[in-house]
């Protein structure tokens, strides 16, 4: 059954677990690729993560001269292949998210796999198994578009979409901050 | 002149053949000194050189491959390029910063095969033979030139006899770090295939083994079985070959565009950096900014944002704040804190 990273973003505390998590990955050495940020810093406490969305047509891999990003069949785009990276960083600039992030010193890009050593075996990735408030879930297609059709209710209703939030379709799903109005978000 | 030609490819074949024709022609004192129990090689090197440029061509026409190949190429001739290509090809020294594991596996591997292509091809062409002057002494001969002469039983003739026994060593050794890393490594269990990861070892360590069973055959079987195994070797080889530019291997002959990037990046990096179109940090130089802006158009991708700018043209960090505005409607990118903690330590 395939399933998808699914991003809850009201939910986030900001404890930064999945940084943490990300670490942990095999192969990440212990250096983690993806965010959390603030969204208001000087007001309130709200927080965000970010990470790869892993988009079904990816400017870092159109970009890239060496066609070291490869995109696998269940539409993960992996991080660059040792061998073919030539360090140009064209990635780094053409993600319209700015996430690939690039070492000196090994001349070589990396950026999120989704976990690809788990996601493939239909393991959540690390930071979607340990992330406490439910941010980052791992979900089948059908309680994502369950999530989608109780989010439709109405106008004011928790995570409707004003205008497109995203450059473009993404592998990975979110679901935006919004007001709670009548109806109860349950996760 | 450019009429003469069905295609860049057949042009560029047709040079590359008839150049190596000449160089063979030279090399062999004009076809006297061809060794023809290696005209298989020659004419699976023909072979290879035909896959090479139809794979090397499709690559080089991708919008971003042509770009960097094109602007580096002009910019072959700086300061830095011997530097940069010596530490790029030569002694791997960004693999090293991967892990000293890797590097030697690397060292092993590369060098095993560059150094048993510089002793395989010049003598398949005939650029480099041997002959016996007096007793006991040996003429170097390249080009058709006396380069040198050893004593047939010193060291440096010791040297040339097993050199390819010394790199077959090396080829096996680093197939097996390799393999062992393969086996263990769990970001590389989970990428890896059997053809794109593991043919190429195979094909290298039987390559090596039947090469190191010629000699052994020499040295303990009196020579038993060597027309068999050097048929099943040299076939190895030229389907190594011809197999090589659509591999893994293809790397080898890829890696020089490193060097390029390295160029592009320098010079234009010198020339002008790019200004953040938020924070005014600079972060690129301008010519990638605006190269990767045309790539990306060619791609049928365009990310100008209703504020006024490509998002090529913000940092990394504005343009992921600039994603929280697009999320929640607060102009993240616009107040001026810096990024928090995002190295997970606490």
């Amino acid at each position: 059954m395939k399933k998808l990273l699914y991003i809850e973003m009201d939910n986030c505390i900001g404890c930064r677990s999945c940084l943490a998590a990300c670490t942990q990955c095999g192969g990440h050495d212990e250096r983690n690729r993806n965010y959390v940020y603030d969204v208001n810093p000087l007001v309130d406490r709200q927080t965000i993560p970010l990470m790869c969305l892993h988009c079904v047509n990816p400017a870092c891999a159109r970009s890239c001269p060496a066609q070291a990003i490869q995109i696998t069949e269940e539409g993960a785009v992996l991080s660059a292949l040792v061998e073919k990276c030539i360090g140009c960083q064209n990635c780094t600039i053409a993600c319209p998210y700015g996430i690939p992030k690039f070492d000196e010193e090994q001349n070589l890009m990396y950026k999120c796999d989704l976990c690809y050593d788990r996601t493939k075996e239909g393991i959540p990735p690390m930071c979607a198994s340990v992330c406490p408030t439910n941010t980052l879930q791992w979900i089948t297609e059908e309680e994502l578009a369950e999530k989608q059709e109780r989010h439709r209710l109405g106008k004011w209703v928790s995570s409707h979409q004003p205008f497109e939030p995203l450059e473009g379709e993404t592998n990975v799903k979110i679901s935006l901050p919004g007001i709670l109005q009548g109806v109860q978000k349950l996760f | 002149m450019d009429r003469a030609f069905a295609s860049k490819f057949a042009k560029m074949y047709f040079m590359t053949v008839v150049a190596l024709l000449i160089l063979v022609y030279v090399g062999t004192r004009f076809f006297t000194h061809i060794d023809l129990a290696l005209y298989g090689y020659m004419v699976g090197t023909f072979v290879f050189i035909g896959g090479f440029f139809y794979r090397f061509i499709a690559w080089a026409e991708r919008p971003p491959t042509k770009l960097i190949m094109k602007k580096g190429l002009k910019l072959l001739f700086r300061k830095s390029t011997p530097q940069t290509s010596v530490e790029h090809l030569g002694t791997y020294r960004f693999i090293f910063k991967r892990g000293v594991y890797r590097w030697t596996q690397h060292v092993l591997l590369g060098w095993g095969c560059i150094l048993s292509c510089c002793v395989t091809f010049p003598l398949v062409f005939g650029w480099m033979y041997f002959t016996m002057g007096e007793n006991g002494l040996y003429t170097v001969v390249a080009f058709g030139i006396n380069v040198m002469q050893v004593k047939a039983d010193g060291w440096i003739a010791f040297l040339f006899y097993n050199a390819l026994n010394i790199t077959a060593f090396m080829v096996i050794a680093g197939v097996c770090m390799a393999l062992y890393r393969r086996l263990n490594n769990m970001q590389a269990k989970a990428e890896q295939t059997f053809t794109y990861d593991f043919l190429p070892l195979y094909l290298l360590l039987f390559i090596s083994i039947t090469g190191l069973l010629l000699t052994f055959s020499n040295i303990f079987l009196h020579g038993w079985g060597h027309p068999v195994i050097s048929l099943v070797h040299q076939w190895s080889v030229i389907l190594t070959l011809i197999y090589l530019p659509f591999g893994k291997l293809a790397h080898i002959p890829f890696r020089p565009m490193s060097v390029l990037a390295k160029n592009y990046r320098e010079a234009y990096g010198e020339q002008q950096m790019k200004a953040c179109k938020v924070c005014g940090s600079s972060f690129v130089s301008s010519e990638q900014s605006s190269d990767v802006i045309q790539v990306l158009a060619q791609n049928d991708i365009s990310f100008e944002m209703k504020e006024g700018f490509h998002l090529a043209e913000l940092c990394l960090p504005c343009r992921r704040k600039y994603r929280m505005s697009r999320f929640t409607g607060i102009p993240t990118h616009e107040i001026k804190v810096k990024e928090a903690n995002q190295h997970a330590k606490g």
